[in-house]
């Protein structure tokens, strides 16, 4: 098929069309969620292709006040942020460990790690449940904050450990002659140094856990507690007895995406290498 | 969301220890930091990662709920998994969600990274089908949903094609191929991405060498392309068995329309150890880790088979 180079064969003219479908299907899903989440729940189903008329700014006045995606977002930001910060800052130095301070332990404790890559939540949920039970820290969000951490160590230390095993040796050698302690190489040069890699793992971190479903669920209880998924969910759970209030809930869908999508308009790329590169190397 | 990246080499394996360097102050200094500096993280991961997994072994053995005493019963709660119809189905559920899911999306990402190849604007296209990787489970499952309602988006277009009575999308006997394609649209894009950056780094003169040749676009696919990125393509089948086997929310939030939980029609395994333990009146522990036992062998099953299937002398270039 020597034709192909001149003329675009079928592979071609069907091809490209089809993936931009493809793609235009998800923005359609996206712009129509926005669209859906300012009309009133009569206008969704009576026209839901068309603008919404008046911007039913209500639906959020509504999802923020009465359901309270308000504190759902407060107590989500806390916690997201401080369990980013809590694992880079206990992760960042085993990496460093791993990839730059040799010993025989090296690559089996590596591994190790990688093994928690494998195993499913619902294998450790129960075990953790009654032990939190006898901490006291079920229905709580420093409970739920301290499993975050510990759940997030085999992607993020295996993660960095391949970050660090990239960076250069030569400004760690130099402080080390000029005398600066292991200690201090560790702080001011090679955490400076590995600064791409350690804000890539707390992006790919927040975004895991912004969404983050199962713990949430299984470990709080109390409302005022909830997070941005157990909000949605209890106002799916609402809706059947006080009627169908779509425009609501999508206010509150917003509330969880928007952010999402404001990150990764900025950070696109990073996230996309951050969650795939890995693989291909 | 739970993307994780599968290095085949351990970073630490690449630079073996110099034993001259072993002796000077230098590297004891560091040697000291060794433990230090990895011991949290190791006794966190530990704790709350590695004993409760042996500790779900345990309570696998045992007629538990949750408090109380344990009763040992061997491989009752196991015995008592294959004999119930809703684990059955589950089970079922689970394997046709890794195999007919997992077919439709490797070959819908095979294809899309072969489009995406040399197509004028790949870089949007591929950011925007990654982009629902991001979001959580819930809200693409709400989502998903809500454009398969009744009076939905879906069924709206159906009309205006002339389908006077779609179908019920959304009761028992339809919802689990409704989830089954939302998750092909979901997961397309990031295997999509994976297989895309392998591609990327074959040379092009070997496809020069195709057209000289005169070989058709399944010729380069079959003996090029295939076998150069046949590592990758192993990588992805693993990431897709491990994130398949715990997939739970986007199935979970279709209970928006039936009560606390989805129709057990629609369970996997996932839901099904969710739902003996959490959501049923006596918790039931034993059977919950025993289904959490078959999910990490399943896992473990999986992973051995297409490291096996996929080991094979990688071709270099």
């Amino acid at each position: 098929m020597a034709m192909t180079r001149k003329f675009p064969g079928p592979s071609k003219l069907l091809g490209s069309p089809f993936a931009w479908l493809f793609a235009l299907f998800s923005v359609a899903v996206a712009v129509w969620m926005l669209l859906t989440s300012l009309k009133s729940t009569r206008a969704i189903f009576a026209e839901p292709w068309s603008l919404p008329t008046t911007p039913q700014w209500d639906n959020y006045a509504r999802a923020w006040t009465a359901s309270d995606f308000a504190g759902a977002t407060l107590n989500t930001v806390i916690l997201v942020f401080g369990t980013a910060v809590a694992t880079i800052a206990l992760s960042a130095p085993a990496a460093y460990a791993l990839s730059r301070i040799l010993t025989r332990w090296n690559s089996g404790i590596t591994a190790f790690f990688a093994l928690g890559l494998g195993i499913p939540s619902q294998v450790i949920i129960l075990p953790l449940y009654v032990m939190m039970n006898e901490l006291y820290l079920v229905d709580s969000l420093t409970g739920l904050w301290i499993l975050y951490v510990a759940t997030s160590m085999p992607f993020t230390v295996f993660f960095l450990t391949g970050f660090f095993g990239s960076l250069p040796k030569e400004l760690e050698e130099a402080a080390a002659l000029d005398g600066a302690s292991a200690n201090r190489t560790f702080w001011q040069i090679m955490l400076p140094l590995a600064r791409s890699g350690i804000i890539t793992a707390m992006i790919l971190n927040i975004i895991q856990h912004w969404g983050e479903t199962l713990f949430g669920l299984v470990f709080l209880q109390s409302e005022e507690k909830a997070t941005l998924s157990l909000a949605l969910l209890g106002f799916l759970q609402r809706m059947q007895y006080n009627g169908a209030d779509w425009g609501g809930l999508f206010a509150g869908v917003c509330t969880v995406v928007l952010p999402v999508l404001a990150c990764y308009i900025w950070l696109g790329r990073r996230i996309i290498e951050g969650m795939t590169l890995g693989s291909v190397k | 969301m739970t993307a994780t990246a599968v290095r085949e080499t351990e970073p630490a394996q690449r630079q073996p220890a110099v034993p001259a360097a072993q002796s000077s102050p230098l590297a004891r200094g560091r040697k000291r930091l060794f433990w230090p500096f990895i011991a949290p993280a190791l006794v966190l991961y530990v704790v709350f990662y590695i004993l409760p997994t042996l500790a779900t072994a345990w309570i696998s053995l045992n007629k538990w709920a949750g408090a109380g005493p344990m009763e040992f019963a061997g491989l009752d709660n196991y015995r008592r998994l294959l004999l119930d119809p809703v684990f059955q189905g589950s089970f079922a559920n689970t394997l046709t969600i890794l195999f007919a899911v997992g077919g439709a999306t490797f070959a819908l990402s095979f294809l899309l990274t072969m489009i995406l190849r040399d197509m004028a604007g790949r870089k949007a296209v591929r950011a925007i089908i990654f982009f629902p990787n991001i979001i959580s489970g819930i809200v693409l499952s709400i989502l998903w949903g809500f454009l398969f309602q009744a009076e939905g988006v879906v069924n709206q277009a159906l009309r205006t094609f002339g389908m006077d009575n779609p179908p019920n999308w959304l009761g028992t006997e339809n919802l689990f191929s409704v989830i089954m394609i939302g998750l092909v649209w979901v997961q397309t894009g990031f295997f999509t991405t994976i297989l895309m950056a392998a591609v990327d780094r074959i040379p092009k003169d070997l496809y020069e060498v195709c057209d000289l040749e005169g070989a058709n676009a399944w010729q380069r696919f079959r003996h090029v392309t295939l076998p150069l990125m046949w590592d990758v393509v192993g990588v992805c089948a693993v990431l897709w068995s491990i994130s398949a086997i715990k997939i739970f929310e986007f199935i979970y939030a279709f209970a928006g329309a039936a009560g606390q939980l989805p129709p057990t029609k629609v369970w996997n395994t996932a839901l099904y150890a969710y739902a003996e333990a959490f959501a049923s009146g006596v918790p039931k522990y034993g059977s919950a880790a025993a289904t959490g036992m078959v999910m990490l062998a399943l896992v473990g099953v999986l992973v051995v088979l297409l490291r096996r299937m996929f080991r094979r002398d990688t071709v270099q270039f």
